[in-house]
C-alpha cells in the first residue's frame, strides 16, 4: 500500500520539503527563457520553442509546457483559456495567477473560442495577442507580426507537434457537416466576429 | 444509500428542516449518476461519412437514384451530427446545474442545520428511486433512448405525473418543486437562526460556471449554440430568509421551470408543441428549464426517427448511429477483472469528489479554494472525464444475455476505509488499474489529501 501523509491540515502546503541541492552543485548556466503559451506571444528574441525567432511577437510556438486541459498548467502565466473556467479566467489567456489556474490547453489553436465572459464566442488567441501587444506597448517594446495572423491552426499544430488536443467533448470546431465552409468560419473568427 | 426520511404528508418544521434539506441534497445527488451515465453513452461526434455512406447504399437499394440518395443521406446525416451533439450538450448542461443545486442545497443546510452529508449518498441499488417521491418510479442508468428521456422528464416534471385511471386508489403525487415549497414554507413561517460562521461555497470564486465547451453544440452550419444562459443562476451565500428562498427558487426554476410551466400531457405523452415563456428559467429567456430541455431532445429524437422510418429502409432507432451499446444498470462486481480495476478507480475518483466537496464545508479561504480548484475541478473535468473515456474503450461479453457491451462508468460510491487516507487508497487503486502508470499518474498524485468528514460512512 502506498503511504501518503494523512494531512489533517487539509492544505496542499506541508509534507516533506524537497531535499536541498548540494552546496557544490553546478549552477544552471543556461539563462531561463520567459515561459509563454503560444505562437506570437514571446516577449524576447529567441524565446520560442525553437529559439529561432528574431523579435518579440514572432515566435513559432509556446515555451510553457504543452498540456490539454484546465488546471494542468505548471505555474503563473502558463495556462491557456477558453473552453472552461469563469469569466476572469477566460479573459486572461496566458495571464493566470498561479499553477493549475489556467482554464484550457496550451498552445492555443486558432479555432478556439471563449465559452464564457466578455470574450464569449470570440477568438482566444486574438485576445491573448491583444493582451501581449498591450504589455509590449506599455513596456516600450517593439514587436513583430505572428507567423499566423490569428494564431496556429489546429492542423498546423498537429503537423508540428505530432499530436495536439484540447479537452472537451463538443466535437471538432474546424469540421463541416456538408453545409458550411470551415475556412469561412475560421476567417470570421480571425476577423474578430463572434461565433 | 438513500434514506427513508419522514412520511410524505409530513410538514417541514424547525425540528426536521435539517433532514428535509438533507433529503433535497440526496434528491439532487441521485440525478447526477443517471444523467452522466446517459451522457457518456452518446458519441457526440459520430462518423458522418459512415452514416451518410450506409444510408446512400440503402436508399439506392430501395429505388432512389444515386444523386437523390446522396442528397437525402447528406441531409439526414447532418441532422444526426447536430442532434447527437445537441443531446449531449443539453444533458451535460442539466448535469452541471444539478451539481449547482447540490451545492445550493448544501449551502442551505450549512446555514440552517449544519454540515451537509454527500459521501455515500449516491444510489446503491438500481433501478433507483428518488427519495420521497410519490409515486415512486424506477430510474435506470441506461444509454440514450426515448425511454430514458421519459425517465428524465418524470424526474424534472413540473406537474404531477398522470395517474392511471384503473388505479382504485390514486396515489397523491408531489413534485420536487412542491417538496422544496415545503421547505420554503418552513423558512417563511419560522424565524430560523442562520449560521453565518461556517463556510459555504460562494459565488464569484470560479467554483461554478454554467457554460463550458461540453454544454455547447454546433448547428447545421457548424455555429456554436449555448445551452446554458449567462444569467441562469449561480452559487449563493445563504445568510438569511431572503437568500435561502432565493437559492431554492433557483433550484426549482432551473429544474422544472416557472410554476405555471406545462408538464407532460394528461395521457403521459410529451407535449412537443411550441415553447412558451414559462418553459424558460432565466430572466432573459435564453435558457430552457431541465424539463423543457429534455422535452426538446425527446421530440427531436422522435421526429428524426420518424424521418428515417419513412424512408422505406426498415425500422430504425436513430440511437444506433451515435449511442454506444452500454449495459443497463451495470455493477463493477460483474465486470471482468481488468475492467473492474478501472471501474473501481473511476468510482473512487467519483466518490473522492464528494469527499472533497464535504471538506469545502469545513474549510474557507485559500484552503477551500485549493481543494475546490485543484481537487474538484481537476477531478471532474480531467481525471473523471478521462477515465470515463478510457473505460468505454473496453468491452466485455455479458454471459447473462450473451451480448457484448461497451464497459461504462458505474458511478458507484467507493467505500473508503478508515485505516488510511482516502487519497492514499485512491493512489493504490490507480496503480492496481495501471501498474505501469499512464498520463493520469501525476494528476492523481497532485490531488489534495483530505479526510472523510464522517467516520463509518460506509
Amino acid at each position: 500500500m502506498a503511504i501518503i501523509n494523512y494531512n489533517l491540515n487539509l492544505t496542499l502546503c506541508g509534507g516533506t520539503p524537497p531535499a536541498p541541492s548540494p552546496a557544490n552543485a553546478q549552477a544552471n548556466v543556461n539563462p531561463p527563457i520567459e515561459l509563454h503559451i503560444c505562437m506570437g506571444l514571446n516577449a524576447c528574441k529567441g524565446h520560442d520553442r525553437t529559439g529561432a525567432n528574431n523579435c518579440a511577437g514572432t515566435g513559432l510556438c509556446a515555451t510553457a509546457e504543452q498540456h490539454n486541459c484546465q488546471t494542468l498548467n505548471n505555474c503563473h502565466s502558463q495556462g491557456g483559456c477558453g473552453l472552461y473556467g469563469d469569466a476572469k479566467q477566460q479573459e486572461a489567456p496566458g495571464a493566470n495567477d498561479c499553477a493549475w489556474q489556467g482554464s484550457c490547453a496550451v498552445p492555443v489553436q486558432a479555432e478556439r473560442f471563449s465559452t464564457f465572459g466578455a470574450n464569449k464566442g470570440k477568438s482566444v488567441w486574438k485576445l491573448a495577442r491583444k493582451l501581449f501587444e498591450e504589455r509590449m506597448i506599455k513596456a516600450n517594446r517593439n514587436f513583430g507580426p505572428a507567423p499566423f495572423e490569428c494564431g496556429p491552426p489546429q492542423a498546423w499544430l498537429v503537423s508540428v507537434l505530432g499530436s495536439y488536443d484540447s479537452c472537451g467533448n463538443s466535437g471538432n470546431k474546424s469540421c463541416s457537416f456538408g453545409y458550411n465552409n470551415p475556412a469561412d468560419n475560421a476567417k470570421e473568427l480571425c476577423e474578430g466576429k463572434e461565433e | 444509500m438513500l434514506q427513508n426520511f419522514f412520511a410524505a404528508e409530513s410538514e417541514v418544521t424547525p425540528e426536521n428542516i435539517g433532514e428535509a434539506i438533507q433529503q433535497a441534497i440526496e434528491i439532487e445527488i441521485a440525478t447526477i449518476p443517471v444523467y452522466l451515465y446517459t451522457y457518456y453513452s452518446i458519441i457526440r461526434s459520430p462518423d458522418q461519412d459512415a452514416i451518410s455512406g450506409s444510408l446512400t447504399q440503402e436508399l439506392v437499394t430501395v429505388g432512389k437514384t444515386p444523386a437523390e440518395a446522396s442528397a437525402i443521406a447528406l441531409d439526414l446525416s447532418a441532422q444526426i451530427m447536430v442532434f447527437a451533439n445537441k443531446a449531449g450538450a443539453l444533458i451535460m448542461s442539466v448535469a452541471i446545474e444539478e451539481m449547482l443545486h447540490m451545492a445550493l442545497s448544501s449551502n442551505l443546510k450549512q446555514a440552517l442545520a449544519g454540515l451537509p452529508e454527500l459521501v455515500g449518498k449516491s444510489p446503491s441499488v438500481w433501478p433507483a428511486y428518488l427519495p420521497g417521491h410519490i409515486p415512486p418510479f424506477p430510474i435506470d442508468r441506461a444509454g440514450l433512448s426515448l425511454n430514458q428521456l421519459m425517465t428524465f422528464l418524470k424526474i424534472e416534471s413540473p406537474k404531477p405525473l398522470p395517474v392511471r385511471k384503473q388505479l382504485e386508489a390514486p396515489i397523491p403525487y408531489k413534485t420536487i418543486g412542491l417538496f422544496y415549497q415545503m421547505i420554503i414554507k418552513c423558512i417563511e413561517d419560522y424565524d430560523l437562526p442562520y449560521d453565518l460562521d461556517s463556510p459555504q461555497l460562494l459565488p464569484n470564486k470560479g467554483y461554478y460556471v454554467q457554460s463550458n465547451i461540453d454544454t455547447i453544440y454546433y448547428d447545421r452550419d457548424h455555429k456554436p449554440r449555448y445551452t446554458n444562459a449567462d444569467d441562469s443562476g449561480d452559487l449563493l451565500y445563504v445568510k438569511d430568509r431572503e437568500s435561502a428562498i432565493h437559492a431554492i427558487n433557483c433550484i426549482v426554476e432551473q429544474g422544472e421551470g416557472n410554476p405555471d410551466a406545462p408538464g407532460l400531457n394528461p395521457d403521459g405523452s410529451v407535449d412537443c408543441g411550441a415553447i412558451v415563456p414559462p418553459d424558460y428559467d432565466d430572466p432573459a429567456r435564453e435558457e430552457l428549464s431541465h424539463f423543457e430541455k429534455f422535452a426538446q431532445v425527446y421530440c427531436e429524437y422522435q421526429t428524426l426517427t420518424n424521418r428515417f422510418n419513412n424512408l422505406g429502409i426498415g425500422v430504425i432507432d436513430i440511437n444506433e448511429y451515435f449511442v454506444v451499446n452500454v449495459p443497463t444498470n451495470p455493477s463493477t462486481s460483474k465486470y471482468p477483472a481488468d475492467i473492474a480495476a478501472v471501474s473501481t478507480l473511476l468510482n473512487a475518483v467519483y466518490t473522492y469528489i464528494f469527499v472533497m466537496v464535504e471538506n469545502c464545508y469545513k474549510q474557507s479561504g485559500s484552503t477551500q479554494y485549493e481543494i475546490f480548484m485543484f481537487g474538484i475541478h481537476k477531478s471532474m473535468i480531467f481525471i473523471l472525464n478521462s477515465l470515463c473515456g478510457d473505460i468505454m474503450q473496453l468491452s466485455y461479453l455479458d454471459p447473462e444475455d450473451d451480448t457484448v457491451y461497451a464497459a461504462a462508468p458505474t458511478f458507484e460510491d467507493y467505500p473508503f476505509g478508515l485505516v488510511s487516507s482516502p487519497k492514499s487508497q485512491l493512489v493504490d487503486l490507480y496503480y492496481a488499474a495501471y501498474p505501469d502508470g499512464n498520463y493520469l499518474e501525476q494528476r492523481i498524485l497532485d490531488l489534495p489529501d483530505v479526510p472523510l468528514q464522517y467516520a463509518g460512512k460506509f
